[in-house]
């Protein structure tokens, strides 16, 4: 194999060499996930990257959004988790199609292995592709996937400061849903200093209070994704 | 080199360490002396862990030993609106302990686009031939 690299610039000191690499690692990512957009975009399929923390309730929205989407678009989710397809279990009960990745040990998913994913899919019969990526607060938001939107779950059971010390999640989001509402009083936590503190980061951002247990707020992130 | 996975300063450490062997078995190098690597301030790249992981993956390779020097380099934006391009906004509440980039236009207000700072490029590999 000939390498890759072209530029070999010779070392002033005998038989050092200097070798100009240029090898930027997280590109490749990027490449990938552009390819990624282009293919969903020209079979006209929606993919949304659903981020958040382990237990903040990534998977209830994406079933309450299957519950109120399905009759009118064909859905399919990706499911990431390090192991287990339990989750993607519970989604494939509602009637759409479930691709469970299980990147091991791997914090966050990947623009590659979304490609992969993407191969078991019809697009052409698709209309929304929901991505849930690996509940993980930072590692996610280094890695696009080739998604629409983004959307950060976060909890009030999280407690008061989950947003001001997670920042760069934020960041980029579209739609940041504050879930578990119902649990305020017994948090204690003041949802408007989250609004606040989301807002600081990222103010164009919008805020979706949920309680996905209880299907509120539901149909306003839809709104929020379809605007 | 399987053990790096379970953070991702280990898998882009990795990486690292497979793309410069690779490179430095095609030129059949006898050692690696120094490699010259630059962090975009955007990434989640805490440049102490990958010197972290460096030691361990370069462990028994012809890389151990090597000095592995880390840049930084701060990201920059563009506008769309009314096309500034430079640096980035910043939030500077003293909750974070440190000013933290916002896609915030510094002139317009408008959201921007992210030109650079999300790089993790291994810019140069001193070797011995």
């Amino acid at each position: 194999m000939s390498s890759i690299f072209n530029d070999v610039v010779k070392a002033d000191e005998g038989e050092v060499f200097d070798i100009e690499l240029n090898e930027n690692l997280l590109e490749e990512n990027r490449r990938l996930a552009e390819e990624n957009k282009e293919l969903l975009k020209k079979h006209g399929v929606m993919a949304i990257d659903i981020m958040g923390s382990i237990g903040a309730g990534k998977t209830s929205l994406i079933e309450e959004l299957v519950k109120l989407l399905k009759k009118q678009y064909q859905i399919a989710v990706f499911k990431g988790d390090l192991t287990t397809t339990i989750d993607a279990e519970i989604i494939k009960r509602h009637g759409v199609k479930v691709v469970a990745i299980n990147t091991g040990k791997e914090c966050h998913l990947d623009a590659n292995l979304v490609k992969k994913a993407l191969q078991r899919l019809n697009l052409k019969e698709l209309d929304l592709l929901l991505i849930e990526n690996v509940g993980n607060l930072i590692c996610p938001a280094e890695f696009p996937l080739g998604s629409e939107k983004r959307v950060v779950v976060i909890s009030v059971s999280e407690g008061p400061y989950m947003v001001v010390k997670h920042p760069f999640i934020f960041m980029e989001a579209d739609i940041v849903a504050i879930n578990k509402i119902d649990l305020v009083a017994a948090m204690d936590v003041d949802l408007d200093q989250l609004k606040t503190d989301i807002k600081k980061i990222n103010r164009k951002t919008k805020i979706v209070l949920t309680d996905c247990r209880r299907s509120v707020g539901i149909d306003k992130v839809v709104e929020a994704l379809m605007v | 080199m399987e053990i790096a996975k379970e953070v991702h300063e280990g898998s882009i450490t990795t990486q690292i360490v497979e793309t410069v062997l690779n490179e430095a078995n095609q030129r059949k190098a006898r050692r690696v002396v120094k490699v010259n690597l630059t962090i975009g301030s955007l990434t989640f790249l805490n440049p102490e862990q990958v010197q972290f992981w460096y030691k361990i993956l370069t462990k028994e390779t012809i890389m151990e030993g090597s000095i592995l020097e880390i840049e930084g380099k701060d990201g920059t934006v563009r506008c769309p609106k009314c096309e500034y391009e430079g640096d980035f906004k910043y939030v500077d509440d003293s909750i974070f302990h440190a000013p933290i980039p916002v896609l915030q236009c510094p002139q317009c207000d408008g959201k921007v686009e992210i030109i650079s700072g999300k790089d993790c490029l291994i810019r140069s590999v001193k070797m011995l031939l």
